[in-house]
């Protein structure tokens, strides 16, 4: 009989297959709750706001893939495959909550710091300021599955969206332009314009509510 | 506080190359390897250090932040030669 070795990853890909019903369960679950528990936000946004919840499900190569990344060097240990888990992972079922203008990031992460007190915080930071709020940790529809939501400015995180496998999660044979301080410098440049906008407009917004002549 | 780009420049002139799809640096001549995690938790004085330590010639020397196991090891060796 012929005898198949497995590699690590193979054998990711099937856990993947065996969680997948219970990640999607995990994500509609966390979606449900979060556009519940903001409606009384979302009622009340005014004319120019804008609050988006969106949620995603991680796929299967890229959660390979980022256990993977956890090494250095990049590769499994083959002695232990034990080691290496999906469910280790904080983000399989992700939720990002995007709010325009900025000023409503506080009011949605009470929110929500509220209905999920127990979960971690891992936020993204940028020179010591932070760019998103991220949490992660269980939800009632699964012991197994950890959830992850992110709240971050619409604008950042449309900015993300667009530039996802460049910058903020670089696909493997784009990673080197990351490091390249040319980019780095022009991403920043990017991320701080937006938020310049961001606190221009909140000012503006401000001052035709001050006087509204 | 110094740069990613300080110390990658750092390493460019000691003689290092950067593959994307390990995020290592290596120097076949000196055989030392340098894991990114390394490189971004370690000072650019901790980092020119362990560029100037000593090294045996014959056998790869690896600088990650968690010893590398013998599989790991040897999978890396394999793939610098």
């Amino acid at each position: 009989m012929v005898k198949f070795n497995r590699t690590i990853e193979d054998r990711l890909r099937e856990e993947y297959f065996d969680l997948l019903p219970e990640i999607i369960r995990v994500a509609d679950q966390l979606e449900t709750e979060l556009r519940y528990h903001l409606l009384p936000i979302s009622n009340q946004l005014d004319m120019f706001e804008r609050l988006i919840v969106k949620s995603r499900i991680k796929a299967c190569e890229s959660s390979v893939a980022a256990l993977q990344r956890r090494q250095e060097g990049k590769y499994f240990d083959l002695d232990q495959p034990e080691l290496y888990r999906l469910t280790s992972l904080n983000d399989l079922a992700g939720i990002r909550v995007l709010a325009f203008p900025s000023n409503r990031l506080v009011e949605v992460d009470e929110v929500l710091r509220a209905l999920y007190p127990t979960w971690k915080s891992d936020h993204i930071l940028r020179d010591g300021e932070v760019l998103a709020h991220k949490y992660f940790g269980y939800c009632t529809g699964s012991g197994k599955i950890k959830g992850e939501y992110q709240i971050v400015s619409m604008l950042t995180g449309l900015f993300w969206e667009v530039e996802h496998s460049a910058i903020y999660k670089p696909a493997p044979r784009l990673r080197g332009l990351v490091k390249l301080a040319g980019m780095q410098a022009r991403e920043a440049a990017v991320i701080k314009a937006l938020n310049d906008f961001n606190q221009e407009f909140e000012d503006a917004v401000r001052l035709s509510l001050e006087d509204p002549l | 506080m110094k740069t990613i780009s300080t110390k990658q420049q750092v390493l460019d002139e000691a003689g290092y190359t950067y593959s994307f799809d390990r995020e290592i640096y290596f120097n076949r001549k000196t055989k030392k390897v340098f894991s990114a995690n390394f490189v971004d938790d370690h000072s650019e004085d901790e980092l020119v250090d362990s560029i100037r330590e000593d090294s045996d010639e014959r056998r790869w020397r690896f600088y990650f932040n968690g010893e590398p196991s013998t599989s790991i090891r040897s999978q890396l060796e394999r793939l610098l030669g």
